[in-house]
């Protein structure tokens, strides 16, 4: 049944190429820790992205009880954490997972950086890993502010207070950030749109990159 | 299957990829472990399975992670509050900390915040246009591994010394952070068997009891408003207690040695106040019951 | 034809004994799906929770002396304590309250049963209740005459100490 399925599909869109591809592609000894037990610094990337996962799915259901407003982000979050089941391990897995993300992909960059894997002909993907790696800080900034707690909401002023500090545009940057005067209402609501459309979206638009050129170029050689 | 046409017609697509094209290798492209052979294996299900075993480790651990340690939930934000201490997430710190060294503080605050980072991320970015060497290995580069080694352990040395500092100045300030506190406010209340939460909400909202009396002209004499707040409500993350339903919890008798011989952080007013204005204000504050 | 000839290797290898690649793909299979229960388990169970939650028992609620009742039917409006999430609210509620010809009192959820709008007592001077949205008719028992699928929903009613009170809304018990 399932294989009547599959062919039926396979016979219109030749789909067997593209996840044979994926599927039987080799991986070389160097990379492999059933060989070389060193070579488990190769994981980081693979868990940075199993990390990442973790992030989408549980900041998807964290949506279905938060609130981005000033007066009832606070209880929404104090409600999801303390009343529903099972809601400080989601919003635990959020929290700990944002911190862990980043430690992974810090050790993912060192191993690429000491490796000298970033080198010809693989330029482009070290640059668009450092783009990801800014866009996670970005996520871990303006998620801080959503439950508008007193640390989320000194930190994030303390925050555009810096990005305030540019020379000629600092005012304008701020103001954008802020989205009025003060840290408030509308910087709450804007903050949470970019943590929750803009930057996940440019993220997986990068990270599709990423993994598009792992494939096309292959895992750097062993030195 | 396949309903409407022959079903031994085969679709013939235009540039089907499962006819083997000649492999282009062009120049850029290292010939690297394919010229391994015998030393490689596939990606399903051999090698993605030693991927996943550890995957499976990591997030064992991670889920002992999130029920042992819950997130931190601190008060609601309160723009007014002066002692709260406000630091970053941890990998943020070693900015934090940056900001604050000499040089890069005051006039060159723009060198910290824009300048110096910016050089260093951008390096970072474009690295791989930098250091444009063949060499791989870290110590046949020697320039690139020394920068990245010292921008590394500074990194380090600031996010510690930022820690330090924030440790210090909770102890010099006699601080609890409020995500810790407030968990054990709910604790001790789950104790009680009370609902989380209810009682200092409660507290908040009891409303002061004679607001004309001459001793509330005292507490502003006296700099009482100077910590308990200019409403008169403390501030619950420094353990600076609520003169509202403060009747509650000290007897008069508490309070005059309070405020006579001072108590935890709070200093003596024995000097600045006269034994009749304690008595005054000691009379008022006993009074605020919360009905 | 094909289709046999790969019967027949899957049986023989099933007598073999299953591959080393069948054998990894297994272990794989096992160790994702390991990792998408670990993953998802506590989320579903978070997204669930409202369902799984105990439902609130009924409290009574004091609305009117039981003297003010008629057989003609009155509206009367309450208050109850509602706790959604963490919004909580006192939101004001309506009920129709009357006798019946044995001097029973019972109270009707004034929530049209057709598409939910408030109906009306006799607003159309026949002694019914009337819903002005598509014109569902109720006898004062409540019974759906025209339009409506079912009749209206009735309070709980007790009466202390003359006075009566209104519990938690069920389906009407007053029509056969």
């Amino acid at each position: 049944m399932m294989k009547g399925v599959y062919n039926w599909i396979d016979e219109r869109l030749d789909i067997t190429p593209m996840w044979r591809d994926v599927a039987d592609h080799e991986v070389p000894e160097h990379v492999n820790p059933a060989h070389h037990f060193s070579a488990f610094v190769y994981c980081f990337g693979g868990l940075t992205f199993f990390i990442t996962v973790i992030q989408i799915l549980s900041g998807m259901f964290l949506t279905m009880y938060f609130v981005p407003d000033i007066i009832n982000a606070y209880k929404s979050v104090d409600y999801l954490q303390h009343k529903v089941a099972f809601g400080g391990i989601v919003r635990g897995m959020h929290h700990w997972g944002a911190s862990l993300v980043i430690v992974m992909m810090f050790l993912h960059t060192l191993r690429v950086f000491f490796t000298g894997s970033y080198k010809a002909p693989r330029e482009m993907n070290w640059v668009v890993g450092m783009l990801i790696f800014f866009i996670m800080l970005g996520l871990g900034f303006t998620g801080y502010l959503l439950p508008w707690d007193n640390k989320a909401y000194f930190a994030t002023k303390v925050g555009i207070q810096i990005a305030e500090s540019v020379p000629y545009i600092g005012t304008y940057i701020k103001e954008l950030m802020q989205g009025g005067e003060i840290v408030g209402a509308e910087t709450l609501t804007r903050f949470f749109a970019i943590h929750v459309f803009f930057l996940p979206g440019a993220l997986l638009a990068l990270l599709a990159a990423h993994f598009f050129m792992i494939r096309k170029q292959g895992i750097s050689g062993p030195l | 299957m396949a309903h409407g046409h022959k079903s031994n017609e085969k679709v013939v697509f235009v540039g089907d990829s499962r006819v083997r094209k000649k492999a282009k290798t062009g120049p850029s492209i290292p010939p690297d472990y394919s010229s391994y052979p015998g030393k490689s294996e596939a990606f399903i299900p051999n090698f993605l399975l030693k991927e996943w075993m550890v995957g499976v480790v990591v997030l064992v651990g991670f889920l002992v992670l999130t029920i042992a340690e819950p997130a931190p939930l601190g008060y609601p934000a309160d723009p007014t509050n002066a002692a709260f201490i406000p630091m970053p997430d941890w990998y943020f710190l070693f900015l934090y900390q940056f900001l604050k060294l000499q040089y890069v503080s005051k006039d060159y605050v723009v060198l910290g915040t824009v300048g110096i980072p910016g050089v260093a991320f951008g390096a970072l970015l474009l690295a791989p246009f930098l250091d444009t060497g063949k060499e791989r290995r870290f110590y046949r580069r020697p320039i690139t591994a020394i920068l990245m080694f010292m921008s590394l352990i500074s990194v380090f040395y600031l996010t510690k010394q930022s820690w330090d500092h924030y440790q210090h100045e909770l102890k010099l300030t006699n601080t609890i952070p409020e995500h810790i506190l407030r968990e054990e406010k709910a604790r001790e209340a789950a104790e009680k068997g009370q609902e989380p939460g209810g009682e200092a909400a409660a507290a908040a909202d009891i409303p002061l009891v004679d607001k004309d009396d001459p001793a509330v002209e005292i507490t502003k004499k006296a700099q009482c408003v100077a910590c308990h707040g200019a409403d008169l409500k403390g501030n619950e993350g420094a353990g600076i207690p609520s003169f509202h339903g403060i009747g509650d919890t000290f007897t008069k008798e508490e309070l005059v040695d309070i405020v006579t011989n001072g108590k935890n952080n709070m200093p003596s007013f024995k000097d600045k106040l006269s034994p009749e204005e304690i008595d005054q204000l000691t009379t008022w504050l006993a009074k605020q019951k919360k009905a | 034809m094909s289709n046999h000839g790969k019967q027949d290797k899957a049986n023989s290898s099933a007598k073999r004994g299953i591959s080393r690649r069948q054998f990894l793909s297994y272990t794989l299979g096992g160790a994702g799906a390991f990792m998408a229960a670990g993953m998802s388990l506590p989320m579903i169970r978070f997204a669930v929770d409202p369902i799984l939650q105990k439902k609130a028992g009924g409290t009574w609620i004091k609305v009117v002396e039981a003297s003010k009742l008629t057989n003609e039917p009155q509206e009367f409006k309450f208050k109850i304590h509602q706790v959604d999430g963490w919004y909580v609210s006192d939101p004001e509620l309506t009920a129709w309250i009357s006798k019946d010809d044995s001097g029973n009192a019972f109270a009707l959820s004034p929530v049209c049963k057709h598409l939910g709008c408030t109906i009306g007592w006799n607003t159309e001077k026949n002694n019914e209740y009337v819903c002005p949205c598509h014109g569902a008719h109720y006898t004062k028992d409540g019974k759906n005459l025209v339009v409506a699928p079912k009749p209206l929903d009735e309070y709980d009613l007790k009466i202390e100490n003359d006075w009566v009170y209104l519990g938690p809304i069920k389906a009407n018990t007053r029509v056969k």
